[in-house]
């Protein structure tokens, strides 16, 4: 009996050191609480906007653009095409994201005759490179915004930092450690953002309330979300 | 002692895969297939080629043509639309009308948009004439 209370302890070690893993803030929320106007108006379709790029990579705007419109689809919601919302808004005119940004809500829904717009903001697409050490970090803040009464839905924040470091696990000695700076150099040079921006999509995704063509629309009110302060 | 060892056994791989399940819900099936679409719109916005485009095409014909492969047994949102802009672009504005028009029917919240597109093809051939 000893023996079943020592395991007891022991795998509760083991679950929360896996859920930190998961989430390193505690304090969780449920959809329903923290997103209440999503179940109120239940947007059916979402005008993905070509997101805004605050990064400092010029190149981040056209890669992230690639990422969006699959991880909300899949949550549920009729997305809207934005490689073609994006070319149609410039043929309109509108050639950048700022002007697009400040453009009246029901313009957009007489436009494109969405429920909801979607705007992504690029927070951090870059790498921290040291020589010894390189991490890289995405970090993306989203919001959704009703075209019907103007009110924000929800929003949320989805970052992802990676390690690039090398770290061989040698005798150490100055020719290891040359091994290991050039991998890591090697490592920061080719990085594939996007792949690490599908990730942080899908941070940010998890804790939307479903749409309508998911099964779980309407009854994942329940669902428990990391209440996060959003990342300035 | 050896009984509640053997129970432990069985207990542990449950635990461990209900808090894997925590991390990463992953459903046999996704909501809709995909396919390559994710990889090959990336290359194409990357390098804007005869290839890549070809490839992109590909992807979503593929996505279309594999519902089975999904739980809704239906074509993702935007698929139809992106495939008739492919054919627009490439100069084929009939087989680009058809594409808006089964968007607008699979998803009928697309309808005003599609309508707008379908009506600038049709005055932009319209003054070709």
């Amino acid at each position: 009996m000893k023996l079943m209370k020592y395991l007891a302890i022991v795998l509760l070690g083991i679950l929360v050191l896996f859920t930190s893993g998961c989430a390193p803030k505690i304090n969780t929320i449920t959809k329903g609480e923290k997103f209440p106007k999503m179940y109120d108006q239940q947007p059916r379709s979402l005008l993905i906007l070509p997101p805004m790029n605050e990064s400092t990579d010029a190149e981040a705007k056209d890669y992230y653009m690639t990422t969006v419109e699959m991880p909300f689809a899949l949550m549920g919601y009729y997305v809207m095409p934005v490689e073609i919302v994006n070319d149609v808004m410039k043929q309109e005119g509108i050639t950048n994201t700022e002007m697009l940004y400040d453009l009246p809500l029901n313009k957009l829904q007489e436009y494109f005759g969405a429920d909801a717009v979607l705007y992504t903001r690029i927070k951090k697409w870059d790498t921290s490179y040291m020589v010894v050490a390189s991490h890289l970090t995405v970090s993306v803040d989203s919001e959704i915004v009703s075209t019907k009464t103007s009110e924000k839905l929800w929003s949320y924040n989805g970052t992802v930092v990676q390690d690039l470091t090398n770290r061989s696990n040698g005798g150490g000695g100055l020719a290891e450690l040359i091994v290991n700076v050039i991998a890591t150099a090697i490592n920061t040079a080719t990085a594939d953002y996007v792949k690490y921006a599908r990730i942080a999509n899908i941070k940010l995704t998890s804790s939307v309330p479903t749409g309508p063509y998911h099964e779980s629309h309407m009854k994942d009110q329940g669902i428990q979300i990391i209440d996060q302060i959003p990342v300035k | 002692m050896k009984k509640i060892l053997k129970k432990v056994k069985y207990i542990v791989p449950v635990i461990a895969v209900i808090i894997l399940a925590g991390c990463a819900p992953q459903p046999a099936k996704p909501l809709y297939n995909y396919a390559g679409y994710s990889d090959s719109y990336y290359a194409y916005k990357k390098n804007m080629t005869p290839e890549s485009t070809l490839q992109l095409e590909k992807s979503i014909e593929e996505a279309i043509n594999g519902t089975e492969n999904s739980r809704s047994g239906r074509v993702a949102p935007g698929m139809h639309a992106n495939l008739g802009y492919l054919y627009l672009k490439a100069g084929k504005p009939n087989e680009a009308i058809a594409s808006f028009t089964i968007e607008k029917t699979v998803y009928p919240e697309s309808t005003l948009f599609m309508d707008k597109l379908i009506t600038r093809i049709k005055a932009s051939e319209g003054t070709k004439k």
